[in-house]
């Protein structure tokens, strides 16, 4: 069987009484950019959350970076730090730019003048250097998901994750960060999955999309495969703008 | 009003004499809270974190109990640790009655609860993103603990702050497990007592200032080396 570096099988998700996951079957290959499309309350960052180990799914088989995930403590930790993940929120440790892209590089002991050094490059490469000294908590919502970018950016992840990464960014900006990704995901080889509302970004980004509807995958392919012939009328109708979220 | 005048100008000179007996006492009143005061820290923190962060049977009861303790009568502290080291008590024979260190066991027992019960709600405030943001770049359990601790220092600090006002200013505890003897015991609060009862109110007036004016500078310390350490002073802006 060919090697994946994420395969659900059967696993859900439920909150109180309401079931916001239910995947029977995914298989995510890797060294692509994937994209996750869908309207809000559809269970993308829950699905990102189980892939990232930091929910725990109720049901069904979870297969990550070639591990079973069994939930046992060192596993997680280790499975853990071959990703990262930048949030919806990009929420900040309270802290200078430099203290946060620095966090993921101290949690592994990383020598002082190498973090010094990763954290000045990642910063570099989102073109936030001038502000490696502010207080993180001061910058705009853009400036902060740029930062968060350049924190998961600096732990060298296999897989990097990305909650809606551009939500907050004017449109020159984010083709700044479009190309960015593309930089991260064809010189660095790392696996990008990406949740966007954005379609042009997806069908810009992406050679693979995701289509969730309450909780479940309705939808997969090829991106240039998927926009030209979806087969659920749901996809379709979005796809052409008929549904807007 | 002329009591008020005398006690100030007192006060004052007390200040700039520096009188041996007065500085033996001031020194006395410092070390005891002090000592109080990072031992209660010393526990408190970390078990006022695990309240916060642990899920385990019984948690919400012991938080409840904690707050509850928050609010121990000074006299009250002072009356159990009376009854354990009594000579007749359990820890009679190591015979620390009337000792400092038995004032500092009693004040221990006083914040304690202060900084377990306000370090707990400082971190429980914390939200999930904390911990979030700290184990998708790669900390352990442990590590990503320490982050929520770091995130909730302004809370801490009040907690180490207020359980230090409480323990200073007190009378209760230290008058009844250390006895007021002087030269040995007495603090600044037993002395005001004692100035009190003796008919002495502006020189106990000049001891109280004396009593303000060293919790200024304890306040000014700790404040001082939390901005030194982490230099970003958080404020609201209200225009
Ligand atoms: N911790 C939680 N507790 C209760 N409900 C939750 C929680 N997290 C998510 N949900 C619910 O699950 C559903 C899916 O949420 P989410 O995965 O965030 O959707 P999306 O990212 O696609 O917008 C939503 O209806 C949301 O309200
Ligand atoms: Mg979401």
């Amino acid at each position: 069987m060919m090697s994946a570096e994420f395969r659900l099988f059967n696993i859900s998700k439920r909150y109180g009484q309401r079931e916001v996951l239910n995947i029977d079957n995914l298989e995510i290959g890797g060294g692509r950019i994937y994209c996750i499309l869908g309207p809000n309350g559809a269970g993308k960052t829950t699905l990102f959350r189980i892939m990232s180990l930091l929910t725990i799914n109720d049901t069904g088989k979870l297969n990550v970076l070639g591990d079973e995930v069994t939930w046992q403590k060192n596993q997680v930790v280790r499975l853990r730090r071959k990703m990262a993940m930048v949030t919806q929120t990009s929420f900040m440790f309270e802290g200078s730019v430099y203290y946060n892209v620095a966090y993921g590089l101290r949690v592994r002991n990383t020598p002082a003048a190498e973090e010094k050094r990763i954290v000045n490059e990642s910063l570099e490469l989102l073109g936030m250097m001038d502000f490696i000294n502010q207080p993180a908590r001061n910058l705009s919502g853009g400036e902060r998901q740029k930062v968060a970018i350049a924190r998961a950016l600096a732990v060298k992840p296999r897989v990097l994750f990305l909650d809606e990464p551009t939500s907050n960014i004017d449109p020159a900006s984010a083709l700044d960060i479009e190309r960015y990704i593309q930089y991260i995901n064809k010189e660095m080889g790392t696996t990008i999955i990406m949740v966007t509302h954005n379609l042009f970004q997806a069908r810009r980004l992406s050679e693979e999309i995701f289509f969730m509807w309450e909780g479940k995958i309705i939808e997969k392919g090829e991106t240039q495969n998927l926009f030209e012939n979806a087969r659920d009328k749901r996809t379709r109708s979005f796809l052409i703008g008929e549904t807007v979220f | 009003m002329d009591v008020i005048w005398q006690g100030l100008k007192e006060g004052f000179l007390l200040i700039i004499a520096m009188d041996p007996e007065i500085v033996q006492i001031t020194l006395l009143s410092i070390q005891v809270s002090v000592s109080a005061l990072l031992l209660a820290a010393i526990i408190g923190i970390p078990l006022g974190t695990v309240l916060a962060l642990k899920e385990f049977p019984g948690r919400k009861a012991l938080l409840n109990i904690t707050y509850t303790f928050m609010g121990l009568p000074p006299v009250l502290a002072g009356l159990l640790v009376f009854l354990f080291l009594s000579t007749s008590g359990p820890l009679g024979y190591f015979q620390l009655m009337f000792t400092p260190t038995a004032m500092i066991i009693a004040q221990v027992l006083l914040g304690f609860p202060i900084v377990c019960g306000l370090t707990a709600r400082a971190v429980m405030a914390q939200p999930q993103e904390v911990f979030d943001t700290a184990a998708t770049l790669g900390a352990t359990r442990r590590q990503a603990s320490w982050a929520i601790i770091r995130e909730s220092r302004m809370g801490i600090i009040a907690a180490l702050t207020t359980a230090l006002g409480r323990l200073i200013a007190e009378v209760g505890a230290v008058m009844m497990v250390g006895g007021n003897i002087k030269g040995e015991t007495r603090v600044l609060t037993t002395s005001i007592v004692l100035e009190t009862r003796m008919g002495n109110d502006s020189a106990a007036l000049a001891i109280g200032m004396v009593l303000l004016l060293i919790a200024f500078l304890i306040m000014l310390l700790i404040l001082t080396l939390e901005k030194r350490t982490f230099n970003d002073e958080r404020r609201i802006q209200i225009i």
